[in-house]
C-alpha cells in the first residue's frame, strides 16, 4: 500500500493540471477499487451481451451463478494471505530489501495454488456432477484467480500503474472476448473462454511483478515465520472477506429467496443483482478516498512518526497528530461528499437508469437500501486503511470479526421477516460496524501519542 | 521483625553489593573480602547486583566459609513484557509517586514513610502490576507528559520519554527482588546507589537495621561519569550537539541518584564513611550528622613494618609516585615538578609506578612531555610493580591526583616509613596532617599541596629531601599516626562493635 500512495503522490505533484489529477483518481479507481468491481462488471457484461443477443437465460445465469462462487470462494480462501503478505511487503520495501520478496511471491503463489488445488478437487468430487469440462473449467478458475489475488497485492506494490491498467484491460477483453466467442458452446464455452482470459491476466501481471523485483533464490517461505506474520492480519482478511458474501450465502442457501442454478451452486437473483449494481456505483468514491487516503494521509502519516524519531517536543508530535487527525477527517469527508452525491443521483434515476441498460426484475427498495449500505461499507474500508497505516491491527480484527457475526445474524433476521427488509439485515450490519468503527477510529486519533509511546512492546 | 519459617535460618548480615565483590577487583571488594574473613564469628549472605548477566565475568574472589549464600540479580536484563492492553492506572499512586518527585527537587523536611512504602516497594499491590501500569496506564503517560510540559517543553520527546523509563525499569526490578530476599538481622549496603536503596526497601520491609559504609561518594561518582560521556559526545567543534535534552536527562540522572541517596540515608543508622570530608558531603546530601560514623581503612602493620629495615642510611633522591598511569592522577604536574626540582638536584629522580594500559594515549602524551622537557634520565616509568618492592627505594611519596578518596598507598607509604607529599583531596590531608588535635599533635607526615601546581611540589620536595631533620620527623610522624589509627585490625573491630550493637549476633 505505501507503493502505490507514493506514485500517486508524484502523479499528483507532476501533474498540476486538472487531467493529470484526473488520471490519478482514474488509476487509482481501477487498481484500488478492489479486482472484484471489474469482475463484477466483466461478468454483468458477459451476462448482459448475451442476454441482448437472446441467448438461452438458464445458461446466462449458471455462467454468472458459477463465476460468482468462484469470486468469492477465491477471495475468502486468500482472504488470510492477502493483508499478512501486503504487510510483508511493505515492511520488507521498508527494509530496503526487495530482493526476498520474488522469491516470497513464488511461496506465496506455491502455497495459495497448492491449497486451492486441494480444496476445489475436493469440492468438485463431493459435490459436484456436471460435465468433465465444466469441472475442469471450475477448478482452473478457482486455481487461477486465487494466483491472481496474490499477484495483485505485489502489483499493487510496484509503481507500474500504466502497465497494470494495460494488463487488466487486456486480461478483461480476452476474457470477454474470449467468452463471447465460445458461447456457442454454452455453459462450457462461456467458462473456457473466462479462464483462459483469467489466465492470460494472471500471467501477463506476474511477468509484469517478476521483472519488476530481482532476486536470487527461487522459492521462500520467510513470510510464515513468526516475528514476520500477523496473525491478527490472517484473521481480520479471513473475517472482512468472510463478511462481504456472507449475506449472500445466506440468501442463497434459504430455499425461498435462493435456488439451485447449477449442481451444488445456487443463487438469489432477486437478492444478487441489486447489491452487484451497488458495487458499481462505489467507484467514484473509491477513486476519491484513494488519493486522499494514499497521498494527503500517508504524508501525515508519515509526518507523525518522523516529528517522533527527529527529536520533536511534545508539542509538536501533537501538533502532528492533529494534521494527521484533519488529514482523517477531510478525506472522510470529501469521499462521503462524492460518494453522496453519486448514489443521489442514483437513488433517483436509478430506475430509469436500468431500463435503459435493460436490465430488468430487479427490486427498487431492494436496490435503494444497497446503493445506501455500500456508501457505508465504503466509509467502513476507509476507516479500516486508516486503522492499518496507525498499526491497530487488534481493532481491525475486532471490527471485521463485528462485520462478519452481525452482516450473518442480521441478513438471517431479515430474510425470516420478509422481502419487504431484505437487504436492511446487510444495511444495519454495515451502519453498525462503521458506527463502531468511528468511535473506535476517533478514540484511536485522540489518543495517538499515548499509544505510540505507551503500548510499545518493551524489555522488562 | 517478620517472624521467618523454622526451616530458613535468620543471617546474621547481609551484605547488600553493586557492581562490585566479588566479581569486580578494586579497593572495595578487598575491604570486602577482609570484613568477612575478619568476621567468622558472623554468617553472612551476599546479594549481588550487576548490569547484565551476559556482560558477567567470574567470581575474583574466594568466597570466605563463613558466607553461607550469594544472589545475583541483573537490573539491566529482561523479557519483553507482552501484555500491549490499555489501562488506567492507580491515579493515587501516581499522585503519591509525584509527591516524591517534588520531594527529590526540593528535599524538605523528612520522607514519608508511606513512598517508601506505597510507591518504591509497591506493597498492597498484587505482583507485575506496577510495572505494568507503569509502562502502560493512561496514568503514567499523564505523569510522564505533565513533568515533560512543565520542566523541559523544549527537549526531544522521544529522549525524554525513553530516560524517564531507564531510569525507572531498575527501581521496578528492586522492589520485585526486595520481596525475594530472606530474612536477615542487619542489612549492610556498601554503596548507596541500587543497593543502598534496596537496603532501605529491606529495612522498611522486615524492620531489620541498615547499616551503610560509603566508600567514595556514590553521586558524585555516577555525575564524574555523566559529565566524561557528555563530554565525548561532543567531539568535534562543528557537530552540533545530537540531543538538545542531554544536559536536562544528565541533571534528571543525578536528581535521581541523590533522590535515592537521601532515602538510604534516611533509613540507614549507621551512617559510615573513611574521612571527615565525605561525612560532611554526606551530611550536605541529607544524612543526618548523628549517625555519621568515621572508620577509615586500615593497614596490615606486620607486612609493611618490615621494610623499615630495608631502607638506606642517606635519603633515596627518588620521588615515587604509585598509581595508574590515567589523567586523573595529573601524571604530568609530577614530570613538569621534576623539571624543575632537576635544576635544583641534578641527581633527583621520578619514578611512575603503575601500569599504562587502561589509557595508553595518556601514557604517550605522558613519554612525549618527558622527552620534550629533556628529562629521559630522569624520570622512569617502571610499570607495575609490588608495592613493597618499591616503597624502601623511595625518598618521597607523591600523589598529584586531582581526584582521591582515602588512598591506602599513603597507608602503606607511612607503615614503611616514608613520607608522603599529596594533593589536597580526598582524605590525603587528614592522613598527612592529622584529623584532630591529638593526631595533629602528632606532626606531619609529609605536606600537603594544591593541584596542578608543580612548582609548590618541587618546593616541598627539595625542602623535605636536602633537610634529613625535617624528613626524619616526618617520617615519624606516619609511621605513630598509621600505628595509632589506621590499622587493620581496629577496622575489624569497629565493625563488630557495630554489628553487635545493631543486633547482628
Amino acid at each position: 500500500m505505501a507503493g502505490v500512495g507514493f506514485e500517486l503522490r508524484r502523479l499528483l505533484q507532476n501533474n498540476t493540471s486538472l487531467t493529470g489529477r484526473g488520471q490519478a483518481y482514474a488509476f487509482a479507481a481501477l487498481i484500488g477499487s478492489g479486482p472484484w468491481l471489474l469482475s463484477i462488471a466483466a461478468i454483468l457484461g458477459i451476462a448482459l451481451h448475451s442476454t441482448r443477443q437472446n441467448f438461452s437465460a438458464d445458461v446466462v445465469g449458471q455462467f454468472q451463478v458459477s463465476v460468482t462462487c468462484l469470486m468469492a470462494f477465491s477471495l475468502i480462501l486468500t482472504g488470510p494471505l492477502q493483508l499478512t503478505f501486503t504487510r510483508f511487503v511493505a515492511d520488507r520495501l521498508f527494509e530496503q530489501q526487495p530482493r526476498q520478496i520474488m522469491a516470497n511471491l513464488f511461496g506465496a503463489l506455491s502455497l495459495a495454488l497448492l491449497t486451492a488445488g486441494l480444496v476445489g478437487s475436493a469440492a468438485l468430487a463431493l459435490w459436484f456432477d456436471g460435465s468433465l469440462l465444466y469441472r475442469q473449467c471450475m477448478l482452473t478458475g478457482f486455481v487461477t484467480l486465487c494466483g491472481i489475488w496474490i499477484v495483485m497485492v505485489f502489483a499493487s506494490a510496484i509503481n507500474a500503474y500504466r502497465q497494470i491498467l494495460l494488463v487488466f484491460l487486456l486480461g478483461y477483453s480476452i476474457t470477454f472476448g474470449a467468452s463471447l466467442s465460445l458461447r456457442d458452446f454454452g455453459l462450457e464455452g462461456l467458462l473456457l473462454g473466462f479462464v483462459v482470459g483469467q489466465a492470460c491476466l494472471f500471467f501477463a501481471l506476474l511477468a509484469l511483478v517478476v521483472r519488476q523485483y530481482p532476486g536470487e533464490r527461487m522459492v521462500s517461505f520467510d513470510f510464515l515465520r513468526p516475528g514476520k506474520i500477523y496473525l491478527s492480519l490472517v484473521f481480520t482478511g479471513l473475517f472482512y472477506n468472510a463478511g462481504i458474501w456472507v449475506d449472500k450465502f445466506i440468501f442463497w442457501a434459504d430455499p425461498l429467496t435462493g435456488m439451485a442454478i447449477v449442481g451444488p451452486l445456487r443463487a438469489s437473483p432477486a437478492y444478487d443483482l441489486p447489491i452487484f449494481l451497488s458495487y458499481l456505483s462505489l467507484i467514484p468514491g473509491m477513486a476519491v478516498f484513494l488519493v486522499r487516503v494514499e497521498t494527503d494521509f500517508a504524508e501525515k502519516c508519515e509526518n507523525f512518526y518522523r516529528t517522533i524519531l527527529r527529536g520533536g517536543t511534545l508539542a509538536q508530535v501533537s501538533q502532528a497528530r492533529q494534521e494527521l487527525v484533519d488529514a482523517v477527517r477531510s478525506g472522510l469527508l470529501v469521499m462521503l461528499k462524492v460518494q453522496g452525491a453519486t448514489s443521489c443521483l442514483l437513488l433517483l434515476t436509478g430506475q430509469e437508469l436500468l431500463a435503459w441498460l435493460g436490465i430488468s426484475g430487479v427490486s427498487v427498495s431492494l436496490l435503494n437500501i444497497d446503493l445506501v449500505a455500500v456508501v457505508i461499507q465504503l466509509l467502513l474500508l476507509g476507516m479500516l486503511t486508516v486503522l492499518f497505516y496507525l498499526d491497530q491491527r487488534m481493532a481491525a480484527l475486532s471490527l471485521c470479526l463485528l462485520f462478519f457475526s452481525s452482516n450473518a445474524v442480521f441478513s438471517w433476521i431479515s430474510l425470516a421477516l420478509g422481502p419487504a427488509l431484505h437487504g436492511y439485515g446487510f444495511f444495519f450490519s454495515v451502519l453498525l460496524t462503521a458506527s463502531a468503527g468511528l468511535v473506535i477510529l476517533l478514540k484511536k486519533l485522540d489518543q495517538l501519542e499515548y499509544e505510540t509511546f505507551m503500548l510499545q512492546p518493551v524489555i522488562f | 521483625m517478620t517472624p521467618s519459617p523454622p526451616d530458613t535460618p535468620v543471617r546474621d548480615i547481609t551484605l547488600l553489593l553493586e557492581g562490585t565483590y566479588p566479581f569486580v577487583r578494586g579497593g572495595v571488594s578487598g575491604w570486602v573480602q577482609q570484613l568477612i574473613e575478619g568476621l567468622p564469628e558472623f554468617s553472612f549472605s551476599l546479594v549481588y547486583l550487576g548490569a547484565q548477566r551476559a556482560s558477567q565475568g567470574e567470581m575474583r574472589y574466594m568466597l570466605p566459609s563463613n558466607v553461607r549464600e550469594l544472589q545475583c540479580h541483573y537490573l539491566m536484563d529482561g523479557a519483553e513484557l507482552r501484555d500491549l492492553r490499555e489501562r488506567p492506572g492507580d491515579s493515587d499512586y501516581f499522585a503519591q509517586s509525584a509527591c516524591m518527585h517534588g520531594w527529590f527537587r526540593n528535599p524538605e523536611g523528612e520522607p514519608d514513610p508511606a513512598w517508601l512504602n506505597r510507591v518504591v516497594l509497591q506493597e498492597s499491590q498484587k505482583p507485575g502490576e506496577p510495572a505494568k501500569d507503569f509502562f502502560r496506564s493512561k496514568a503514567a503517560w499523564q505523569q510522564i507528559s505533565d513533568s515533560y510540559n512543565r520542566y523541559c517543553p523544549n527537549a526531544s520527546f522521544q529522549a525524554y520519554f525513553w530516560s524517564v523509563r531507564n531510569m525507572h525499569t531498575p527501581l521496578l526490578k528492586l522492589a520485585a527482588i526486595a520481596r525475594t530476599i530472606a530474612p536477615s538481622r542487619v542489612y549492610h549496603s556498601v554503596s548507596t546507589g541500587y543497593a543502598g536503596l534496596l537496603g532501605a526497601m529491606l529495612r522498611q520491609r522486615t524492620g531489620s537495621p541498615l547499616i551503610l559504609s560509603e566508600h567514595g561518594i556514590y553521586t558524585k561518582e555516577r555525575k564524574i561519569e555523566l559529565q566524561s560521556m557528555f563530554l565525548r559526545e561532543q567531539e568535534g567543534w562543528f557537530t552540533p550537539v545530537p540531543d538538545l535534552g542531554m544536559a536536562h536527562h544528565d541533571q534528571a540522572w543525578v536528581r535521581l541518584f541523590e533522590g535515592i541517596g537521601r532515602l538510604v540515608y534516611h533509613a540507614a543508622d549507621p551512617i559510615i564513611t573513611l574521612f571527615e570530608k565525605n561525612g560532611d558531603r554526606q551530611v550536605r546530601d541529607g544524612a543526618s550528622r548523628a549517625r555519621i560514623r568515621i572508620i577509615p581503612n586500615g593497614v596490615d602493620l606486620a607486612c609493611f613494618a618490615p621494610l623499615r629495615a630495608h631502607r638506606t642510611e642517606q635519603i633515596p633522591r627518588v620521588l615515587g609516585l604509585i598509581g595508574r598511569i590515567v589523567p586523573i592522577k595529573d601524571i604530568k604536574t609530577f614530570i613538569r615538578a621534576i623539571g624543575v626540582l632537576s635544576a635544583r638536584l641534578p641527581d633527583v629522580e621520578g619514578w611512575l609506578i603503575g601500569p599504562e594500559e587502561e589509557d595508553p594515549g595518556y601514557a604517550e602524551e605522558c613519554r612525549a612531555l618527558v622527552q620534550s622537557l629533556a628529562l629521559q634520565e630522569r624520570v622512569r616509568f617502571k610499570g607495575f610493580q609490588k608495592v613493597e618492592d618499591m616503597l624502601p627505594q623511595l625518598g618521597l611519596l607523591v600523589l598529584t591526583s586531582i581526584s582521591e578518596a582515602f588512598p591506602l598507598v599513603i597507608l602503606e607509604s607511612f607503615a614503611s616509613g616514608l613520607p608522603v607529599l599529596a594533593t589536597d583531596v580526598g582524605a590525603c590531608r587528614e592522613l598527612i596532617d592529622g584529623k584532630d588535635l591529638d593526631d595533629r599533635a602528632l606532626g606531619r607526615a609529609g605536606d600537603v599541596l594544591p593541584i596542578v601546581d608543580h612548582d609548590a611540589l618541587a618546593r616541598a620536595a627539595h625542602t623535605l629531601l636536602t633537610d634529613p631533620a625535617r624528613w626524619s620527623a616526618a617520617q615519624q610522624a606516619g609511621i605513630e599516626r598509621v600505628e595509632r589509627y589506621y590499622q587493620q585490625s581496629r577496622v575489624i573491630d569497629s565493625y563488630r562493635d557495630i554489628y553487635q550493637r545493631t543486633g547482628a549476633s
